[in-house]
C-alpha cells in the first residue's frame, strides 16, 4: 500500500506504474484548464472580491497508474504532472476502474464512491468543492442531463421497489385528524382550559395559522445568502485574523461587531399574516449558510442544487454569486480547514474523514444546547446588559488594584469578553427597534382595519421586547422569537433548542386570562393563544440547515431539530403540566410537521394519565410525534454530571433528544457519533478495518490464528478497539472545541447561558456552569447480537468454530446459508426478553461510557454518552461488512438501540428489555423506536389506552424514552411508489422526524423494514 | 401428579383474546375436530412435527440425519408422517428451526413464571392471561391448577372454551379461579355440529345454560361467541337459530369473529390437506360487509354484538 504521507516515495514508486489513463486525466484537466483560461465568462469566475481564487488539487490513483494537479494561481489554471507539496487537496482512487466510473458519473454519484471510501479525500474540502464547482461550469449542462437522468431512474426503482397498494390505505392517516378524544378531567397545573385535549378545534378553525402553514408547505426552501453576505462584508472591512492596525483580533470582540453589524443592516421583516414579527432569512422558508463551518461544502452544488433529488434548494443567480464571491474568503477559515492547518491533519481528522468509523458533528455545529430564553423574555436586554456593566464596574475597579501583569492580561481578557456580550445584546435591541420601525411601516400602509390593529400591536411590542420585561403572551412569545433569531444568526441552526416553553409561557397566558371576564372571551383568547403558538411554531419551521448532497444520505430529511420540550415538574419537583403545555400539544397536532422536534417529559406519580393518553393521542394522530421521556430514568441518568437536583429536574431535550439543563448548560449534547460496529469489524480483523482497507486499530489479535482462547479474550480485543475508535474522535472534538474559541465564540449565546457572564468567559471556552459533550454511539443492538453469537455458538456451545463464523462474515455468508441461518435464528437477541442478551448489552454500555468518562473535553466538562443514531445507521450500515448476528453487509443497523425486528414477536420483551439496561451509562439518551399498528376496525379511544398501557408500563420498569411509528409498512410501501400522496407524511428516523417522502430509498427501506408490531 | 398436557405456545402482547394486553397460554387437545378449525396443530393431543418450506434454507442436514429416510424435498409435504417415528433428530440439527416440534410439556411454575413477567402491562391495561387451545378443560386438574397459580399472582384469568367438557369438574375445579369465560357457540343444529365439529353438542349448549345461570346469579361473567363461516356457521337460519337460543338464556351481549383463511397455511405445515369441499369463500377474509350483516341479526332481537 502506498504511503500517502512520505510524497517523495510516491513519485518513484509510481513512475512506473503510469498507465493510459494519466495521459487521459492529463489530457481532460487540461482541457478544463484551457476552457477556464480562454473563455472570458470562465475567466471571470476565478477571482473574487478579494482578487484571484489560488488553490491546488491533487489527483492520484492508489495503484501510481495516474498522478496529475490542478493548479488555479493568480488567474490562471495549469495542470501538473505530479502532486506539490502545497496542494490544498488530493482526491485518491483506490484503483484504476474506480477513476475511470468517476469519469462517467454525476457529483452525486461520485459521492457514493467518497462514501464507500473508492475515492479517498485529504486535505482541504473547500477547495475540493472549488474544483467542482468550476467542472460544473464547464459540464453543466451535461450534469443537468445526467442528474434528470439518473433522477429519474431512482424514482422509478422507488416505484417498482414493492407492489403498489391499495390507493384507500392513505385515507386512514388523514382521517386521524379530523375525530379526537376529549376529556372533562383537569390537570393540577391547568387553570382556564375547559378542556384540555380542545378536541374541537382544527386546523380549519385558525384561518391565520392556516394560510402560513400552506405556504409553508408549498414553499421550496431557498438559500440565503444574507447572513454570510454582511458578516463577510464587516470581516472583509475590518479583518479576521488580524485587525485594521495589523493587531489579532480579540476573536470575541470579532465576532461580537460582526454580529452587531450584522443585525443593524439585517433586513427586518414582518410576514403577511404572521403575529410574530421577524423573520431568520429574508427568503419564505430559506436555507441559513454558516461558511464556517459547513457552508463551503455545496460549492460545488451552487449551479445544480435546485435540480438534485433529495433536499433541492433554491438559488438565485446572485444568491450563487454572492456565495461564489465569499467563499474563497471562507475557505482557510472553516473548522475543518482550521484543525488541519493548526494540528498538520491530524491522525484523528484523518480517521473521521473516512465516514466509517466515527462523524465529528462540532465541526458542522456546537449549538446543541438549550439556552436561557426565560432570561429575555422575563428580564429583557437592557437587564441582561446592565448585568455585563456590572461586572465590568467590578473588574475595571480590581484593574486599578491589581499590579501582577498575568492578572491585569486575564482583567483584560474578561473585559473584552464582557464588551463583546453588550456590543450582541445590542445588536439584537437594534434589529428590535428596525422590526417597530417596519411594524409602523406596514401599519400606515394597512387597509384591512384587523390586520392594521395586529400590526400596530406588534409595533409596540418591538418597541418594548427584548429589551424589557414581556408584560403579556404576544410580547412574551415575540420577545422570545426576536432573541431567538439573534441566536441562529449566531449559532449554527442545527439543534439549538429553546427548551421547556409551557413553562415559560404560562405565567403570561394566565395573566392574559385572568384580566378577561366574559366565558366568550376567554375562549377567544384561547383561540388566539393557539393561533399564536402555531405562528411561532411555523417560524421556526422556516429556516433549514443546509444539507450539502452528502449529508443527504448521512442524515436525510433532517432539518433544524429545534426540540420543543413540555411536561415533567417544576425545579420545585411540582407537576408541570399546564394550560399552554396542552396548547403545545394541539398545534403540535394541527401541523403535524417535522420540525421543531416535539419531546414530552412524563413524571410517574406526579403527572397525570389524562395528561400521556394525550401524549400518545397525537403520537397517533401525527403518526411520529412528540418524543415521550421517562423524568425519573433520565435524572437518574444525568445526575453523573450535576447534584443540584432543581437543575436536573429543569432539563429540557435538545437537538434529537439528549438532555440539557436549560440555560445553565453548553452541553454540546451531538458532538461526535461513533459507528460502534467500526469495533467491532476492527477486532475481528486484528485493527483493519475491510472497507476502509486500512489497518488503523492497534493489534489485538487473529481469529484465523485462534488468538482467543475464551470470549472475555474477544471482548478485551473489541474494548481496545472501542477504545481506539474514541479516543481519536474525542481528540478531534476537543480539537473542534478549539478552532470554534478561535473562529466563533458566541457572545450573545454566552449572555443566555449561566456562568458565563459571571465568569466573564466565553461559552465556547468553558464559561458556562456547566459543560459537557455528547456523543451518540450507533449500532447497539447489532453489536450485542453479534457479540452473543460469538459467546454463545463459539465458545459457549461450540457449535462453530471463530474461524469458520470468520470466513463466512468475511464471504457475507454466500457460500454458508445453514450457519447464515443458525446465527440469525438460533442465540437470543437484545429485546427477545433473555436476560443474557440483556446483560451483554450493559456490559457494553458500561464499556462505552468509561471509554468517554476517561477524557475531558475542551471546556474543561465531561463526555455523556447516549445511544441514538439520528440516520447514521443507515450511512453506517451501508458503510459496514456482514455481522456475526447474520445482518448482510450494507444493510442498515436497526435505529438508536431498538432491538432487531427478529428479536422477539412481543413487543413487550423488547420494551423489557430496554428497559433494563442501566441509565448511568446513558447520560445523553437513548432512542428507542417502535412501528406499531393498530388494526383498522380499533377504536380510538382503545387504541390510546393501549399506547398509554405500553408507555407507562416501559417507563415504571425504568425505560427512558421511547416514541412510536404509528403506520405499517403497507402505508410507506405505498408512500415509497406514490409520493405525491403522501407530502406530508410524517416518520422518526432516531431522535429526529422527516417527511419519509423526503428520503433516500436506504432510509426508506430501512423503515419499511423494521420491527412492526400490529395491536 | 398431574398428567400435564402440552403447551402449544405462550402468546404475549395479546390484543385480540380478551381485554386488555395478554398472555395467551395455547394447550394442545381439543374434543371437537371442526373443519376450519384456525389453529390446527392444537387439535391432536400429541406431539407433532412442522415444517415451514418458507423458511428453509435447503440446507439437507435433516434429510442426512434422519434414521427412516422421511424427509425429501420431493414431497410437497417434505415429511412422509407414516414412516417419521417423531425422533426429533432433524429438529436437533434444523439450522434455521424451518423443522419445529409442536408442543411441549410446561410445568405450572414455569407456565406461571413465564407469564408473570408480562403482569406489569396486564396491570396497566386491565388485560391478564387467557388460557386457550385446542381445548384447555381438557385437562382439568392442570388448568385449575395453573388458574389457581395466576389467581395467587394477582393476574385476571380468562378461559376460551368449545364448551365441550365435564361440567361438574369444570364448576368444582376451575370455576373458583376465573374471571371471565369466552364460550363458543358454534352451529345450533345437533346434526350439523356432528358432520362439521365432531360430536354433537348437546353437552355444550347445556354446559351454557348451566353457566349462563350461574353469571346470571352473580357469577362469573360469560360471552358467547360466534366463528362465523362461510356457509356453515354464517347461514341465515344457524344465527337466527343462535340468537333465539341467547333471547331464552337472557343473553344480552355477543361477540361474532370474522372468518380467516391462514389455517390452511398451517395445515400444510403439519402435512394435513385442508378440506375446503365447494366452498369457495374458504379461500377469502370475509369482508367486514358480511360480518355487519351476520350483527344485524342479533341486534335486531335486541343482543348486542361487540
Amino acid at each position: 500500500m502506498i504511503n500517502t504521507m512520505t510524497r517523495n516515495n510516491i513519485k518513484v514508486t509510481a513512475n512506473t506504474n503510469r498507465n493510459y489513463l494519466n495521459h487521459l486525466t492529463n489530457w481532460t484537466l487540461k482541457l478544463i484548464a484551457s476552457q477556464l483560461n480562454l473563455r472570458p465568462s470562465l475567466r471571470n469566475k476565478l477571482k473574487n472580491t478579494d482578487g484571484w481564487i489560488n488553490f491546488c488539487i491533487g489527483m492520484k490513483t492508489e495503484t501510481g497508474s495516474m498522478e496529475q494537479a490542478i493548479v488555479f494561481q493568480d488567474g490562471h489554471v495549469s495542470v501538473l504532472k505530479y502532486i506539490p507539496e502545497h496542494a490544498d487537496a488530493t482526491m485518491r482512487f483506490i484503483n484504476d476502474d474506480v477513476l475511470k466510473e468517476a469519469a462517467k458519473i454525476t457529483p452525486n454519484e461520485l459521492l457514493h464512491l467518497i462514501l464507500n471510501n473508492q475515492i479517498i479525500l485529504d486535505g482541504n474540502m473547500a477547495y475540493l468543492q472549488a474544483f467542482n464547482f468550476f467542472v460544473s461550469l464547464i459540464l453543466g449542462k451535461r450534469y443537468k442531463k445526467m442528474m434528470e437522468k439518473a433522477n429519474r431512474l431512482e424514482i422509478e426503482s422507488k416505484e417498482q421497489k414493492y407492489v403498489p397498494q391499495d390507493p384507500s390505505i392513505s385515507k386512514d392517516l388523514n382521517d386521524r385528524k379530523n375525530s379526537g378524544l376529549s376529556t372533562d378531567i383537569m390537570d393540577s397545573g391547568v387553570r382556564y382550559l375547559d378542556e384540555p385535549y380542545l378536541s374541537k378545534y382544527q386546523l380549519d378553525s385558525f384561518p391565520q395559522a392556516k394560510k402560513l402553514y400552506d405556504l409553508h408547505t408549498s414553499t421550496q426552501p431557498e438559500i440565503s445568502s444574507e447572513r454570510p453576505v454582511l458578516l463577510t462584508q464587516w470581516y472583509r472591512t475590518h479583518g479576521f485574523e488580524t485587525d485594521n492596525n495589523g493587531n489579532p483580533w480579540v476573536p470575541e470582540l470579532r465576532q461580537a461587531h460582526a454580529f452587531k453589524y450584522l443585525m443593524e443592516n439585517k433586513k427586518a421583516i414582518i410576514r403577511p399574516d404572521s403575529l410574530i414579527a421577524g423573520t431568520i432569512c429574508p427568503e419564505q422558508v430559506s436555507v441559513v449558510i454558516y461558511p464556517d463551518t459547513v457552508g463551503t461544502m455545496i460549492w460545488g452544488e451552487l449551479g445544480s442544487i435546485n435540480d438534485r433529488l433529495l433536499a433541492p434548494y433554491k438559488i438565485s443567480d446572485q444568491t450563487a454569486k454572492d456565495l461564489h464571491d465569499l467563499f474563497p474568503f471562507w475557505a482557510k477559515k472553516t473548522t475543518r480547514a482550521w484543525i488541519n492547518k493548526t494540528h498538520n491533519y491530524p491522525f484523528c481528522q484523518r480517521v473521521d474523514e473516512r465516514y466509517v468509523a466515527s462523524f465529528n458533528f462540532k465541526t458542522v455545529s456546537m449549538s446543541h444546547t438549550v439556552p436561557d430564553l426565560p432570561r429575555f423574555v422575563n428580564d429583557g436586554t437592557l437587564a441582561m446588559i446592565e448585568e455585563v456593566l456590572q461586572e465590568i464596574r467590578i473588574l475595571e475597579i480590581q484593574q486599578t488594584e491589581v499590579l501582577d501583569t498575568l492578572e491585569q492580561a486575564e482583567i483584560v481578557d474578561k473585559l473584552n469578553t464582557l464588551e463583546s456580550m453588550k456590543l450582541c445584546l445590542e445588536g439584537l435591541n437594534t434589529y428590535a427597534e428596525n422590526l417597530a420601525k417596519e411594524a409602523h411601516c406596514l401599519a400606515a400602509k394597512e387597509t384591512d382595519p384587523k390586520r392594521k390593529e395586529e400590526l400596530n400591536q406588534l409595533y409596540e411590542i418591538c418597541q418594548h421586547v427584548p429589551m424589557n420585561p414581556s408584560r403579556n403572551l404576544d410580547e412574551a412569545v415575540n420577545s422570545a422569537w426576536i432573541s431567538w433569531i439573534g441566536l441562529i444568526m449566531e449559532n449554527t441552526n442545527v439543534s439549538l433548542s429553546p427548551g421547556r416553553l409551557d413553562q415559560l409561557f404560562q405565567p403570561y397566558f394566565e395573566k392574559d386570562m385572568a384580566e378577561l371576564s366574559t366565558k366568550d372571551e376567554r375562549q377567544n383568547y384561547v383561540e388566539h393563544a393557539i393561533e399564536l403558538i402555531s405562528c411561532y411554531i411555523l417560524r421556526n419551521a422556516e429556516h433549514h440547515a443546509l444539507v450539502p448532497d452528502v449529508s443527504n444520505y448521512l442524515f436525510g430529511g433532517s432539518q433544524s431539530q429545534t426540540a420543543i420540550t413540555v411536561g415533567g415538574v417544576t425545579r420545585k419537583g411540582k407537576d408541570a403540566v399546564n394550560d399552554m403545555t396542552y396548547i403545545f400539544l394541539k398545534v403540535t397536532e394541527i401541523l403535524s410537521i417535522n420540525d421543531p422536534n416535539m419531546n414530552a417529559r412524563f413524571k410517574l406519580g406526579v403527572n397525570s394519565d389524562t395528561y400521556l393518553k394525550r401524549l400518545c393521542e397525537v403520537n397517533y394522530i401525527t403518526v411520529a410525534t412528540p418524543s415521550m421521556h421517562n423524568d425519573d430514568a433520565v435524572i437518574e441518568a444525568f445526575k453523573q454530571n450535576s447534584d443540584d437536583i432543581e437543575d436536573l429536574r429543569d432539563w429540557a431535550s435538545t437537538g434529537c433528544v439528549e438532555v440539557t439543563l436549560s440555560g445553565k448548560h453548553m452541553s454540546h449534547t451531538g458532538a461526535t457519533s461513533v459507528n460502534m460496529v467500526a469495533g467491532l469489524e476492527m477486532a475481528l480483523n486484528n485493527g483493519y478495518h475491510p472497507l476502509m482497507d486500512w489497518h488503523l486499530g492497534p493489534k489485538t489479535g487473529r481469529v484465523e490464528k485462534h488468538d482467543f482462547k475464551t470470549f472475555d479474550d474477544f471482548f478485551e480485543a473489541f474494548a481496545v478497539q472501542q477504545k481506539f475508535v474514541i479516543d481519536n474522535t474525542v481528540q478531534l472534538n476537543n480539537m473542534a472545541g478549539e478552532a470554534y474559541s478561535y473562529l466563533r465564540p458566541t457572545p450573545l449565546l454566552s449572555t443566555a447561558i449561566q456562568g458565563a457572564v459571571s465568569n466573564a468567559k466565553d461559552v465556547t471556552k468553558g464559561g458556562a456552569h456547566y459543560n459537557t459533550s455528547g456523543s451518540f454511539n450507533i449500532g447497539l443492538s447489532d453489536v450485542v447480537d453479534s457479540l452473543m453469537v460469538i459467546k454463545k455458538l463459539v465458545f459457549d456451545e461450540q457449535r462453530i468454530s471463530f474461524p469458520e463464523l470468520k470466513e463466512a462474515i468475511d464471504t457475507n455468508f454466500e457460500n454458508n446459508v445453514s450457519l447464515h441461518a443458525m446465527v440469525s435464528r438460533k442465540v437470543p437477541r437484545f429485546g427477545s426478553g433473555c436476560d443474557e442478551s440483556v446483560d451483554m448489552a450493559n456490559r457494553v454500555t458500561s464499556l462505552i461510557h468509561g471509554c468517554y468518562k476517561a477524557h475531558k473535553n475542551f471546556r474543561g466538562g465531561d463526555y455523556t454518552v447516549g445511544f441514538w443514531s439520528v440516520a447514521q445507521h443507515v450511512a453506517y450500515g451501508s458503510l459496514s461488512g456482514a455481522l456475526p448476528s447474520g445482518r448482510l453487509a450494507g444493510k442498515a443497523f436497526t435505529p438508536g438501540l431498538t432491538p432487531d425486528a427478529s428479536a422477539s414477536k412481543s413487543f413487550l420483551d423488547n420494551m423489557r428489555d430496554v428497559a433494563k439496561l442501566d441509565p448511568k451509562n446513558m447520560d445523553n439518551n437513548i432512542a428507542f423506536n417502535v412501528k406499531l399498528v393498530p388494526a383498522a376496525n380499533e377504536t380510538r379511544e382503545n387504541i390510546v389506552n393501549t399506547m398509554h398501557a405500553y408507555v407507562k408500563t416501559y417507563f415504571e420498569q425504568g425505560g427512558m424514552q421511547i416514541q412510536f411509528n404509528m403506520v405499517n409498512s403497507d402505508v410507506l410501501k405505498d408512500a415509497m411508489a406514490n409520493p405525491e400522496n403522501y407530502k406530508n407524511l410524517l416518520v422518526r428516523i432516531s431522535g429526529y422526524n422527516a417527511y419519509f417522502v423526503s428520503l433516500n430509498s436506504d432510509m426508506q427501506t430501512e423503515l419499511i423494514e423494521r420491527a412492526e408490531y400490529g395491536f | 401428579m398431574t398428567k400435564r398436557p402440552l403447551t402449544l405456545e405462550i402468546k404475549g402482547n395479546s390484543l385480540d383474546d380478551g381485554p386488555g394486553i395478554r398472555s395467551v397460554i395455547f394447550f394442545k387437545g381439543c374434543p371437537l375436530s371442526c373443519s376450519w378449525c384456525h389453529n390446527p396443530e392444537s387439535k391432536k393431543r400429541e406431539v407433532e412435527i412442522s415444517f415451514d418450506s418458507e423458511v428453509c434454507v435447503g440446507s439437507h442436514t435433516c434429510i442426512d440425519v434422519c434414521p427412516k429416510s422421511a424427509l425429501s424435498f420431493d414431497n410437497p409435504f417434505f415429511i412422509d408422517r407414516d414412516s417419521c417415528d417423531l425422533c426429533f433428530e432433524c429438529v436437533e440439527q434444523c439450522p434455521s428451526g424451518a423443522l419445529e416440534s409442536v408442543g411441549h410439556e410446561m410445568q405450572v411454575e414455569e407456565i406461571v413464571r413465564t407469564v408473570v413477567k408480562d403482569k406489569p402491562f396486564f396491570d396497566s391495561s386491565n388485560g391478564g392471561v387467557t388460557f386457550s387451545g385446542g381445548e384447555p378443560t381438557l385437562n382439568m386438574a392442570f388448568l385449575a391448577e395453573s388458574a389457581k397459580g395466576l389467581k395467587e399472582q394477582g393476574i385476571h384469568v380468562l378461559i376460551e372454551t368449545s364448551g365441550q367438557f365435564n361440567y361438574d369438574k369444570f364448576n368444582a375445579l376451575v370455576y373458583p379461579y376465573v374471571d371471565l369465560i369466552y364460550f363458543d357457540i358454534k352451529l345450533i343444529d345437533k346434526e350439523l355440529h356432528r358432520k362439521y365439529c365432531g360430536p354433537t353438542n348437546t353437552t355444550i349448549l347445556n354446559n351454557f345454560k348451566k353457566l349462563q345461570q350461574q353469571y346470571l346469579a352473580g357469577g362469573v361473567k360469560i360471552l358467547p361467541r360466534t366463528p362465523l363461516v362461510p356457509n356453515i356457521t354464517d347461514t341465515p337460519g344457524n344465527l337466527t337459530a343462535i340468537a333465539s337460543f341467547y333471547k331464552e338464556q337472557g343473553v344480552t351481549t355477543t361477540q361474532l369473529m370474522a372468518y380467516h383463511p391462514m389455517w390452511q397455511e398451517k395445515n400444510l405445515k403439519l402435512g394435513i390437506q385442508s378440506f375446503l369441499g365447494e366452498n369457495s369463500c374458504m379461500d377469502k377474509w370475509m369482508p367486514n360487509q358480511r360480518v355487519k350483516e351476520c350483527g344485524e341479526t342479533f341486534t335486531s332481537m335486541g343482543i348486542q354484538v361487540i
